[in-house]
C-alpha cells in the first residue's frame, strides 16, 4: 500500500509539473501529422520533420502512424474525420482520396495559404492537377509518387533475343517462347494482381486504358466503354488460357507477385514502385541485377498507360493550426523534399525535373526509366465515393478472373452499380 | 414490473426502484439508445462521403433494400449458413462431447483440445483456413494430390459453390467445440446410476443413448442451439477473412454487407436500414426459440 501511495504522489507531482510547464510549451505550436503506414516510410518523414523543426523554432511536429494498406487507412481516417477530430492537423492520404475527403468537407482548401490551383500545380507531374485539385480548389499537395510498373527479367529476354514487347500479344508470345525454352513448369509469363485488393482496380484499368479509352470524364461522370472493357478482361483470360498468367490469378495479391518474381518464377510482373528495391536489394532475391523496367504494353493499335499512385499531404478542416499546417505541407511538397525522399528512400518524385537530377540518378539509376512510365500515368476514377467505386471494380474484376462471372456480366455489373455513384 | 408488485412495503418498493434504476439506465444507454438511433438513421439519406447532406427520405432506404438483389443474396447466404452450420456443429459437437466424456485416464489433454478452437479468435480461424484452401500452397490440395488425384488442382475459394462449402466447413470446425463444451457440461450432470440400471436391464449402448443421454441432454442442446443460431445469423469474421465475400458476392453475409455499406461506402443511412433488417431477422428467430423454450417444462 505504501508503495502505491508513493507512486500516486509521484504521479500527482508529475501531473502538476506538466500543468505548470504547459503554458510555456503552448507558446510553441505542436502540429500532429498522420503519416500513413510502414510502407509510407514514417522514418523518412520524421527526418523531413526534423529539418523543418530545425528551420522553424517554435514548431514541434508529432507523428502518428497506422493502417498497413490504403483501405485500412481510409477506414481509420474516415472515422476520425467524420468525428471532426481536431487532434490531427495534417494527413498523408492516398492519391485516390482527396476527392472524397474534400467533398466531405474534411480538408481545408489550401488556395488561401499557397495560391491558385493552376499555378500551384504547374511544376508537378500532370496527374496532380486532376488528383489534388477538387472543384477548382487545392485539396492536397503531392508528397511522393508511385505507379504500376512492368518489371521483367532482362537476362531471359536477352537469352532468347526478344525485344521489350510493345503490345500484350507480343508479351504473351515472348512469354510462351521463354517458357518453352526454359522447360520450367513453375515459370509464369506474367504476374498481375487478381485478388479483390486495390491493385485489382489497376488490373481492370490497364488493358482498358491502353485502348485509348477513359473510365470517367473530367467532371467525374462515368464514360465506360463496355466493349473495350470486355476486350480488356478477355485479354487477361486469354493469357490465362495460354498459360502465360497462372490459373489461380484471382488469389494473387501484391506481395505474391513480389515474392514469386524474387524467387525467379516470373518473367514479366506488374507491381508498384516499391517492388524494385525488393527485387534488387533483398537478400533472398534470386534475380538481383537481372531486372528491367519498361512501359506497360498496350492493346494492338492502342497506347501504353499505367495506374498512378502515391501519397498526398492535406490539412484537416478541423485543425486549430491551419496556417502553420499549410506552411509545413508546402515545405513537404517542395522539390527539395521530393529529392530527399527519392535519394533516401527510392520514393518516386512528384516533379519531372527531380527524376533527372544528377544526385537522384546517381542514387537511384532506374528512375531514368521510371520517369517516362510515371508521366504517362493516369489516375484511377476520382470520386467522392471512391470507396464504393474501388470495391465494385476490384470485386468484379476478381470474380471475372476467377471465372465466376463472364467479362460481359462483370462489365454490366460495374456499369449498373456505379452509374448511381459516378454521375 | 411484476416483480415490484410482489413487494408489499412501499419503502421497500422505493428501495427496489432505486436499486434497479442504474441497471435500467445502463441498459437504456447501451442497448435501447443505439437500436433506436439505428432505426432513426434508417429513414435518412446519410451518406458521409460528402456533399450529400443529411436528409429525411422516409421509407426510401427500405424500398431500395427491397429491390436490392445483393441484400437478398446476402440474406439468403446468412440463412443458409445458419441452416447448414448450426445442425452440423451440433452433430460434430455432440460427437466430441461424447468422446471427451469417455473415461480417459487423463482428461485435461482432451478437454484442452476441445477448448482450443473455441478460444481462437474467429479472424485467425478464417485466415488459417484460407491458407488450408489456397490453390497452390494449401494443405487441402496437397492431401488431394498425395491421395493420387490427378489433373489441375481445385481452386476452392475461387469457385462460388466450393467457396461457400469451405466457409461452412471452417465455421463448423470453429463452433463445434463451443457446442461440445456446453454438451459436455450437460453430460457430466447425467447420473451414472441411470446407465447402470439400464445395463442391468440389458439395454444396448444405442438404446442407452436414445433413452437416457438424449432426453437428459435436451436442455443443454436447446441452450447451445440458441446461442449458436444467434451467432450464426451474425456471421462475419470467417467469410470476411477467408474470401472477402467473394468470388463476387458468393459468400457475402448480411453482416458483411452492413459493414461494407457503412464502413467502406460510408452510407450510414442505408447501412442502418440493412442493420434493422438483420435485427428483425434475429428477433424473429429468437422469438421462435423462446416460444419453444417456454413450452418445454
Amino acid at each position: 500500500m505504501q508503495r502505491f501511495r508513493l507512486a500516486f504522489a509521484a504521479l500527482a507531482c508529475a501531473a502538476l509539473a506538466i500543468a505548470a510547464v504547459a503554458p510555456v510549451a503552448n507558446a510553441a505550436t505542436t502540429l500532429r501529422v498522420f503519416s500513413g503506414g510502414a510502407n509510407q516510410r514514417p522514418d523518412l518523414m520524421r527526418k523531413l520533420f526534423d529539418q523543418y523543426e530545425a528551420a522553424h523554432p517554435g514548431i514541434k511536429i508529432d507523428i502518428e502512424t497506422g493502417g498497413a494498406t490504403s483501405e485500412l487507412q481510409r477506414q481509420y481516417l474516415s472515422t476520425v474525420l467524420n468525428a471532426k477530430d481536431s487532434a490531427i492537423d495534417i494527413y498523408m492520404i492516398d492519391i485516390v482520396n482527396p476527392a472524397q475527403y474534400f467533398g466531405a468537407g474534411w480538408l481545408e482548401p489550401l488556395d488561401a495559404y499557397i495560391g491558385k490551383a493552376d499555378a500551384v500545380m504547374k511544376p508537378y507531374l500532370p496527374v496532380y492537377l486532376q488528383a489534388d485539385v477538387v472543384d477548382g480548389k487545392v485539396a492536397a499537395m503531392p508528397g511522393f509518387a508511385d505507379a504500376m510498373f512492368m518489371y521483367y527479367r532482362k537476362d531471359l529476354l536477352e537469352r532468347y533475343h526478344i525485344a521489350e514487347p510493345k503490345t500484350w500479344d507480343e508479351l504473351a508470345a515472348a512469354s510462351k517462347t521463354i517458357q518453352a525454352g526454359e522447360k520450367n513448369p513453375n515459370l509464369q509469363g506474367l504476374s498481375i494482381q487478381g485478388a479483390p485488393i486495390e491493385g485489382a482496380v489497376c488490373t481492370f484499368l490497364l488493358p482498358y486504358w491502353s485502348q485509348g479509352r477513359e473510365f470517367n470524364d473530367a467532371s467525374g461522370k462515368m464514360t465506360l466503354d463496355k466493349t473495350a472493357a470486355v476486350k480488356g478482361l478477355d485479354k487477361w483470360l486469354a493469357m490465362v488460357d495460354q498459360g502465360v498468367i497462372k490459373r489461380n490469378v484471382a488469389e494473387v495479391k501484391t506481395p505474391d507477385t513480389v515474392n514469386e518474381f524474387k524467387a525467379g518464377q516470373v518473367i514479366f510482373a506488374i507491381n508498384w514502385g516499391f517492388a524494385w528495391d525488393r527485387f534488387q536489394a533483398d537478400k533472398d532475391s534470386t534475380v538481383q541485377g537481372k531486372v528491367g523496367v519498361m512501359p506497360l504494353p498496350a492493346m494492338a493499335g492502342g497506347k501504353s498507360a499505367t495506374c498512378v499512385g502515391g501519397w498526398q499531404w492535406a490539412v484537416s478542416a478541423f485543425s486549430k493550426n491551419k496556417a502553420e499546417a499549410a506552411k509545413l505541407v508546402q515545405f513537404l511538397a517542395t522539390p527539395a523534399s521530393s529529392k530527399f525522399l527519392a535519394i533516401e528512400g527510392s520514393l518516386l518524385p512528384t516533379y519531372q525535373g527531380v527524376y533527372v537530377d544528377p544526385d537522384v540518378v546517381k542514387a537511384v539509376p532506374w528512375f531514368k526509366d521510371a520517369a517516362n512510365v510515371v508521366i504517362a500515368g493516369k489516375n484511377r476514377p476520382m470520386s467522392r465515393d471512391y470507396g464504393q467505386v474501388s470495391d465494385v471494380i476490384r470485386t468484379t474484376t476478381s470474380a471475372v478472373l476467377a471465372r465466376s462471372r463472364t467479362p460481359e456480366e462483370g462489365v454490366a455489373e460495374i456499369q449498373s452499380k456505379l452509374a448511381r455513384v459516378m454521375r | 414490473m411484476a416483480i415490484l408488485d410482489r413487494v408489499r412495503d412501499p419503502g421497500e418498493r422505493t428501495l427496489a426502484v432505486v436499486l434497479l434504476a442504474p441497471a435500467f439506465a445502463l441498459l437504456a444507454l447501451i442497448v435501447v439508445y443505439p437500436i433506436g438511433r439505428i432505426i432513426y438513421q434508417s429513414f435518412f439519406d446519410a451518406r458521409l462521403s460528402g456533399g450529400h447532406g443529411h436528409r429525411f427520405v422516409g421509407l426510401d432506404n427500405y424500398r431500395i433494400a427491397f429491390h436490392d438483389t445483393e441484400f437478398w443474396t446476402a440474406t439468403w447466404h446468412t440463412v443458409a449458413i445458419t441452416l447448414i452450420t448450426v445442425p452440423a456443429a451440433l452433430v460434430v459437437g455432440l460427437g466430441l462431447a461424447l468422446l471427451a466424456n469417455l473415461p480417459f485416464r487423463r482428461r485435461w489433454p482432451v478437454r484442452l483440445a476441445l477448448l482450443l478452437p473455441w478460444a481462437m479468435p474467429l479472424a485467425f480461424a478464417g485466415l488459417i483456413f484460407a491458407w488450408f484452401f489456397h490453390t497452390e500452397y494449401g494443405i487441402v490440395n496437397d492431401v488431394v494430390r498425395r491421395l493420387g488425384a490427378g489433373g489441375e488442382p481445385t481452386m476452392w475459394l475461387l469457385r462460388p459453390g466450393w467457396a461457400f462449402a469451405a466457409v461452412c466447413v471452417t465455421i463448423v470446425w470453429k463452433t463445434s467445440s463451443f457446442m461440445a463444451l456446453i454438451l459436455l457440461a450437460g453430460l457430466t450432470m447425467i447420473p451414472r446410476s441411470l446407465y447402470e440400471a439400464a445395463e442391468v436391464d440389458g439395454a444396448s449402448h444405442f438404446q442407452q443413448f436414445r433413452e437416457i443421454t438424449l432426453p437428459m441432454l435436451m436442455p443443454s442442446i436447446v441452450v447451445a442451439l440458441i446461442f449458436r443460431t444467434i451467432t450464426a445469423l451474425q456471421t462475419f469474421d470467417i467469410p470476411y477473412t477467408m474470401t472477402r465475400g467473394g468470388p463476387a458476392d458468393a459468400t457475402e453475409t448480411l453482416a458483411m454487407l452492413i459493414h461494407k455499406t457503412t464502413i467502406d461506402y460510408l452510407d450510414v443511412g442505408y447501412g442502418s436500414t440493412l442493420a434493422v433488417a438483420m435485427f428483425v431477422l434475429s428477433l424473429a428467430v429468437t422469438t421462435v426459440y423462446l416460444r419453444r423454450l417456454a413450452r418445454t417444462p
